[in-house]
């Protein structure tokens, strides 16, 4: 759909194992030319890069009990986010609160969605699996076909 | 209550406790109004940084513990160059002195303010959590959230990103900001001042439960300054040393139900690190603001009860405020960002104040400036026998109330001392039970 390019936030702890989804996310779709936005996936940060897009995809890893690498992709709008399946992010106020702060507050951007990638392992300085490593290049190619399909010219 | 209703056995369990960075749990078992059992438990994995430091050059100190955790990652960056700079010898310039103590603002400040607005007002005011509040106090939620973007600002401006500052090297900054991009944080500071300071009145209103203790109070202490980098670490007790000497007079002990060590005073046991042992320690040191702040809401050092620690952090809100904005009006810009710095072997200590206390780092270095060994002492290890000698003595006091109610108001105790337990397990869920 043309629009507005979307502003990428990926988030995550590239030193904790699978929890680096996000922050592998972000540096295959630098290497593909994409502008994206990293940060840890505090709260307060996340509500403030709300405010300065319209159009938001966020990339982090999730725990819903499906299988390893598999892929979530949730409209943000459609239904409350499941807190528990962003345990995995090293913050008291992550990603999930956020967003329902910011629904809260009326600050949820017009379009978000969340792409979770499924983790398993997010112990200090562990390798992500390789379910999740191959997750990452199909996240980071479905968003680079998002965004060619918003800037390309009618 | 009748006899049998005295002798009735309970078990107060919380297997995740919210609201607290990483996984503790707690378990609190009663026999009628008397406490039989504590156990403030750390489950998640040891973090084991102490052991992947050695082998690592020196410069890498402050981008690795700066990893340790995502709330205070200066805390970690400072407490390790300043140990690192005494194994080697290095004197940093004055004023890269004072924009380290800048950069410590700007985290206590974005740190305070999740703490005080987010996670724990939300215990004072009987919600479960800040979303459930920001419903019927969207004002002061937005307060909060405005005073932390504030802090997070003056941290990415001197650490240079938003997350896990680069900026802090050993012998100074690999950059400093230049007066124009320090100027033109005034504004938002001085609003986070005002805003401050009604923060500690709207807290300081909030109802505290009727409990103190007697605790030993330690924190770092200077003769000039509300402590952030440097100082002696005193107690209310009679504990007056050098930081070199620390592990003189603090033993770390492993207990079966925690991954964290527990870190206690020897020969006397728990003490408590953080905001009220600054306060009770280091009063005179504040500035006027945040002392006419403490005295206007009737608060004078030392402050016993705990639960009145959110009005503590508040008043800090105000110090960091107002210290920033001293500093930044004062500021030239160091000559050189840093000193050179050449490897020597060597011991080197350092501790300062992170938000939720005082954290010790030791690192011994080869003469090529490897690191042959690391220590790395949490606050929130060293409050965790204290934490769990607040529950001893506090809940009999709850021994009538519902069950809802005797672990809301442990949890609350235990989040009074703003745990990240990320950073203690180098190595928390609530149970209470009743017989």
């Amino acid at each position: 759909m043309p629009g507005p390019a979307p502003l990428i936030i990926c988030c995550g702890n590239p030193n904790r194992g699978d929890d680096g989804a996000g922050p592998l996310v972000a540096r295959r779709l630098t290497e593909l030319g994409i502008k994206v936005r990293e940060l840890s996936g505090e709260a307060s940060a996340l509500l403030e890069a709300f405010e300065t897009s319209e159009n938001v995809i966020l990339v982090d890893a999730v725990v819903t009990g499906r299988e390893l690498g598999a892929v979530h992709v949730w409209d943000a709008h459609s239904a409350p986010v499941v807190r528990e399946s962003f345990r995995c992010s090293t913050h008291a106020f992550g990603v999930a609160e956020a967003i329902e702060l910011a629904r809260v507050l009326g600050r949820l951007p017009a379009r978000i969605r969340i792409f979770g990638v499924e983790g398993g392992r997010f112990t200090m300085e562990e390798e992500p699996s390789p379910a999740v490593l191959e997750a990452v290049e199909s996240v980071a190619r479905q968003i680079q076909q998002e965004v060619i399909a918003c800037t390309k010219h009618p | 209550m009748s006899e049998k209703a005295s002798q009735a056995s309970r078990s107060i369990k919380v297997d995740y406790l919210a609201r607290v960075e990483g996984e503790p749990a707690l378990l609190v078992k009663m026999k009628g109004d008397k406490v039989q059992d504590v156990k403030f438990k750390i489950f998640e994995p040891p973090r084991l940084f102490e052991g992947f430091m050695r082998g690592r050059h020196f410069s890498e100190v402050p981008d690795i513990t700066a990893r340790i955790c995502g709330i205070c990652p200066i805390a970690y960056q400072m407490s390790g160059v300043h140990a690192v700079e005494q194994a080697l010898g290095v004197k940093i310039d004055p004023a890269v002195r004072t924009l380290r103590r800048l950069i410590y603002c700007g985290e206590w400040i974005e740190s305070h303010a999740l703490h005080a607005y987010l996670l724990h007002a939300p215990d004072f005011l009987g919600y479960l959590d800040a979303i459930q509040m920001a419903k019927d106090h969207m004002a002061l939620v937005e307060q909060g959230l405005r005073i932390k973007k504030i802090g997070n600002h003056l941290v990415t401006v001197l650490g240079g990103r938003e997350i896990h500052p680069i900026s802090v090297c050993v012998g100074g900054f690999y950059k400093v900001p230049s007066k124009r991009e320090l100027r033109a944080l005034v504004d938002d500071l001085k609003w986070a001042l005002e805003a401050s300071q009604a923060t500690v009145r709207a807290v300081a209103a909030f109802p505290f439960p009727d409990f103190e203790d007697d605790y030993e109070f330690v924190s770092l202490s200077h003769p000039d300054e509300y402590p952030f980098n440097e100082g002696r670490l005193v107690s209310n007790k009679g504990l007056d040393i050098d930081i070199t000497e620390f592990n003189d007079h603090f033993v770390e002990q492993h207990v079966k139900h925690s991954n964290a060590l527990q870190c206690r005073l020897r020969q006397r046991g728990s003490y408590m690190v953080g905001p009220l042992a600054r306060f009770a320690l280091n009063y005179d040191k504040l500035t006027p603001l945040a002392k006419e702040s403490a005295r206007e809401v009737g608060l004078a050092p030392p402050c016993l009860n705990p639960f009145k620690s959110i009005t503590v952090r508040a008043i800090e809100l105000v110090f960091a405020c107002e210290e920033a904005l001293r500093i930044i009006a004062e500021y030239e810009p160091p000559e050189k960002p840093r000193v050179d710095v050449k490897p020597r072997a060597g011991v080197g200590h350092g501790a300062s104040e992170a938000p939720r206390g005082m954290l010790y780092h030791r690192y011994e270095l080869d003469s090529h400036g490897l690191i042959l060994d690391a220590r790395i002492i949490p606050p929130t290890a060293q409050n965790q026998k204290r934490m769990e000698d607040d529950l001893w003595h506090f809940v009999p006091q709850l021994a009538t109330k519902p069950e809802n109610e005797v672990t809301w108001l442990c949890e609350q105790a235990i989040r009074n001392y703003d745990p990240c337990i990320s950073c203690a397990t180098h190595f928390l869920k609530l149970k209470v039970e009743r017989e």
